[in-house]
């Protein structure tokens, strides 16, 4: 109970502190990364306890039950909440070593810390949605980080589209607690056996549609490429493995742990667009030319694999999109973090990433893809096999051509006048590297060691299925 | 009332997609504060009661349901917060690119965002 507090409290605290101060003095910068390492290092023990000793949960205040606001930490709000602040930890060391240009910047990443902490550790509708637009407003400003004129643009983007997005989730909000009565999780869980399958499904449908544009899923993705591309490498790194688990997350503990009746319904909708997400998302990653629009492109292939194991579902179907959506936050971390600096260690780090979003054995990809296929095969579908094995074999391609483009032709560099170059001075010092090569490092222990990754996402599948020990008071 | 506040509700989100769609970012902007009306109006048809204030409640007598004039409170304050960030990156886009319109600025983009545009104001990156 003590470490779930302090999980909220001490980013919360430090963030409001870390906003008044100046960020751009290196001091504040890294009490901004000391007290996200003190949030994850929480989170840990937090991990720790709820893995051994099942669900923790209090509400606030000392109120009774039904009306204070209840924190709920179980495997799957855990796992989520450890794996976005450990990518906005690297992400903000990243950008302490290279020097943060804007005052705001480490409180608003240790801010954004207590918004997802917030929302993965909560049992209740409204309180989720509070806590997601904490998070959402951080994150907004982040994209405008930088400053420039194609920042802003961006963050102008992001920022509508998103807020739409939000809206929508609120109107489904609102939809819940006129069919069931109630905003509690667990008890809109029961309550919706009960309603009217139409209305049961107008609301799932808002939830969907609100998570999808997050996570930027196939039809609802077009915000996605220029946000991703024309923000700083780190923020670009914090949006993508931090602020899109909202979207896997929402998914799973609405989908599966909500609504699962209206999950099997759909079942055959998720899992088409989750194969188109995959290949459209490989088809454009090949077509582009700039390195942070392939990247883009290959983030919504990505999470199409997330979608395709939610809509197969069962116990393995649901493992494997925690799975993956852990390892996909690492991977697009350590990839977009590569373009902020040069050099032969970074280009080693940026294989890894390579090879670990295609899902070659010695990094953690393969785990993840590896869950995916079996979710597939489960599944007895040939055709989604298949499709997976396009998905791969597309993203191995276009990770290469950036590699190709990036690391080998570092002469023909100098002479590209691009803006984003010239903005992220590519910096040459060895310390600057250290977060990715540490990223990179851990996907591979990772990849050679997955047995506890495997447990912990098992535990979170439990929890879902309902099969996990201790369901809250 | 259920009804009046359901078309109440649709016609805000209308008139807030359709200037969601215009050119100019205010417009834009507007359209988003009239999208998150129409979520309060929901919320606050979401559970429809006659009674009294739900404050200090007496014997006897229907009470009004309070949750969802707390959930408006709280919603209408995360919506003032948007909108306020909303009309500041607004603010600071008119600054930068000199225009409020959403088709100028693809125009002033970086190059090779789009592929194939021309290298426009290479020296205004830094300010």
């Amino acid at each position: 109970m003590t470490a779930l507090a302090l999980s909220l409290l001490v980013p919360w605290a430090v963030g409001l502190l870390l906003v008044v101060l100046d960020g751009r003095r290196r001091t504040v910068g890294w009490l901004g990364v000391v007290t996200l390492g003190a949030t994850v290092a929480v989170l840990g023990v937090l991990a720790a306890d709820v893995l051994r000793g099942g669900t923790v949960a209090f509400v606030t205040g000392g109120w009774p039950v039904g009306v204070g606001i209840l924190l709920r930490a179980d495997a799957l709000g855990v796992t989520f909440a450890l794996s976005s602040c450990f990518v906005l930890l690297a992400a903000a060391c990243a950008e302490t070593l290279l020097g943060v240009g804007q005052r705001t910047l480490p409180g608003l990443l240790v801010l954004l810390a207590a918004g997802l902490n917030g929302l993965f550790l909560t049992g209740d509708v409204f309180n989720f949605y509070v806590f997601f637009e904490m998070s959402m407003i951080a994150a907004y400003v982040l994209t405008g980080y930088g400053g420039g004129r194609a920042q802003l643009r961006a963050a102008v983007i992001f920022a509508s589209v998103n807020l739409l997005g939000s809206f929508i989730f609120l109107v489904a909000v609102a939809g819940t607690y006129r069919v069931t009565g109630t905003l509690a999780m667990t008890d809109v869980a029961e309550r919706i056996r009960e309603v009217p399958p139409n209305a049961a499904v107008a609301v799932a449908v808002g939830f969907f549609v609100a998570f999808s544009v997050k996570l930027g899923l196939f039809p609802f993705h077009y915000w996605l490429p220029t946000v991703y591309a024309d923000t700083r490498p780190a923020v670009a790194a914090v949006l993508s493995g931090a602020v899109a688990n909202i979207g896997a997350y929402g998914l799973l503990r609405f989908g599966p742990g909500v609504f699962a009746e209206q999950l099997r319904l759909s079942a055959t909708v998720l899992i088409a667009l989750g194969a188109a997400s995959i290949i459209y998302g490989g088809v454009l990653a090949v077509a582009r030319h700039r390195p942070a629009e392939m990247l883009a492109y290959s983030a919504i292939g990505q999470v199409g694999y997330v979608l395709v194991a939610v809509g197969v579902g069962g116990p393995v179907g649901f493992a494997a999109a925690v799975l993956y959506s852990v390892v996909n936050a690492l991977n697009k971390a350590l990839l977009f973090l590569t373009s902020a600096v040069r050099g032969p260690l970074v280009a080693g780090a940026f294989v890894v990433g390579a090879l670990s979003v295609a899902g070659v054995p010695p990094a953690v990809g393969f785990v993840g893809k590896l869950a995916v296929f079996r979710t597939a095969v489960d599944a007895r579908s040939p055709t989604l096999v298949v499709l997976l094995v396009v998905g791969s074999a597309l993203s191995l391609l276009y990770l290469f051509l950036i590699y190709q483009r990036e690391f080998w032709a570092e002469e023909d560099r100098e002479a590209v006048t691009d803006a984003e170059v010239r903005d992220a001075a590519p910096a040459r010092g060895v310390s600057r590297r250290v977060p990715v090569v540490v990223l990179a490092v851990l996907l591979l222990a990772g990849g050679v060691w997955p047995e506890p990754l495997a447990a912990v996402s098992g535990a979170a599948a439990d929890v879902l299925t309902g099969t996990a020990n201790g369901a809250g008071p | 009332m259920t009804l009046a506040i359901a078309a109440a509700a649709a016609v805000l989100f209308g008139a807030g997609a359709y200037l969601l769609l215009q050119r100019s970012l205010v417009r834009v902007v507007t359209g988003i504060a009239l999208i998150s009306q129409c979520a309060i109006v929901t919320i606050i048809g979401s559970s429809l009661s006659q009674g009294r204030a739900p404050i200090d409640p007496q014997e006897g007598g229907p009470l009004s349901d309070p949750l969802p004039q707390a959930l408006a409170l709280t919603a209408l304050v995360i919506g003032m917060a948007t909108l306020a960030l909303l009309l500041a990156l607004v603010h600071r886009v008119v600054v930068t690119h000199g225009t409020a319109e959403r088709d100028e600025l693809r125009d002033v983009d970086r190059p090779g965002a789009g592929g194939d545009e021309a290298v426009r104001h290479e020296g205004d990156e830094t300010e």
